[in-house]
């Protein structure tokens, strides 16, 4: 394993940003078609 | 619930990270660590043809059932997403060629047929965009891509078998019908196209929606106008 520690820890960061943007973009997008449900 | 499973899906990729570059061995002629690429590179590609074939359905779904814009929204949204998932398996393919074969571009039939299918793919979206009248436009679209459940098998697995040439190492499927990947690479490819094939829907169910709603912010009128 030894070299790739690194490249296993910034797959890992990156895949956990993506996760939390999707995530973050859902309960946005959620939002929006609630707001419009009201108008 | 959905947060649940989104959670569950994080935990499955992560695990298919960890195993590709801590649990699966390094596959047998290949230069370096060079082959931990392919663990992302083949489900990318699968991942592209699943959003292709998708696009198909829907369009067929649009065409014959009762031409539901939603239906039409969601082919739009799955061919974007497939020609993301294609430029992510071209580049991810580039870098390994790189390192085993000594250039990027190698005119290896593999290569071609997915930039061929990229390249179908990209008309879509110019097709769309080309027509003035929106309902024409998603008609013309949805018939392209019914065309493409035909075109995206042709490319992604008649092509590359016509040609008996490619320096491309043997399919997880072989030539003769069988698969002969050791058990752990196996495990980690499978897990990989399926996190990945659920990560496209989730992707794509969002795209849908984000779509839907630029497209009816597009249609009201603006306070103030007539």
């Amino acid at each position: 394993m030894g070299d790739n520690t690194w490249v296993l820890a910034v797959n890992l960061v990156i895949w956990t940003g993506l996760f939390l943007y999707l995530l973050r973009l859902g309960s946005q997008i959620r939002k929006l078609e609630q707001d419009e449900g009201r108008e | 619930m959905k947060k649940l499973l989104a959670w569950i899906l994080w935990l499955w990729i992560a695990l298919m990270i960890v195993g590709a570059f801590a649990w699966a061995p390094l596959a047998q002629d290949f230069i370096g660590e060079s082959s931990r690429i392919l663990f992302f590179h083949v489900p990318m590609a699968w991942t592209a043809f699943v959003g292709f074939m998708a696009a198909g359905v829907w369009s067929a779904r649009y065409l014959w059932f009762g031409r539901n814009v939603r239906h039409d929204q969601a082919a739009h949204t799955a061919v974007s997403l497939g020609l993301v998932f294609c430029v992510l398996a071209t580049v991810s393919g580039a870098m390994w060629a790189k390192v085993m074969w000594g250039e990027y571009w190698n005119w290896d039939p593999r290569q071609l047929s997915i930039v061929m299918a990229m390249l179908f793919y990209m008309a879509y979206l110019t097709l769309r965009s080309a027509v003035a009248d929106p309902q024409t436009g998603r008609r013309l679209a949805a018939a392209y891509a019914l065309l493409g459940l035909a075109v995206a098998p042709f490319l992604f697995f008649v092509l590359p078998r016509m040609s008996g040439f490619t320096l491309h190492p043997e399919p997880v499927l072989n030539q003769s019908g069988k698969i002969e990947v050791e058990e752990r690479m196996l495990t980690v490819l499978i897990a990989g196209a399926v996190g990945f094939t659920a990560l496209f829907f989730w992707v794509h169910n969002l795209g849908r929606r984000l779509l839907s709603l630029s497209e009816r912010a597009a249609a009201r009128p603006i306070a103030g106008e007539s």
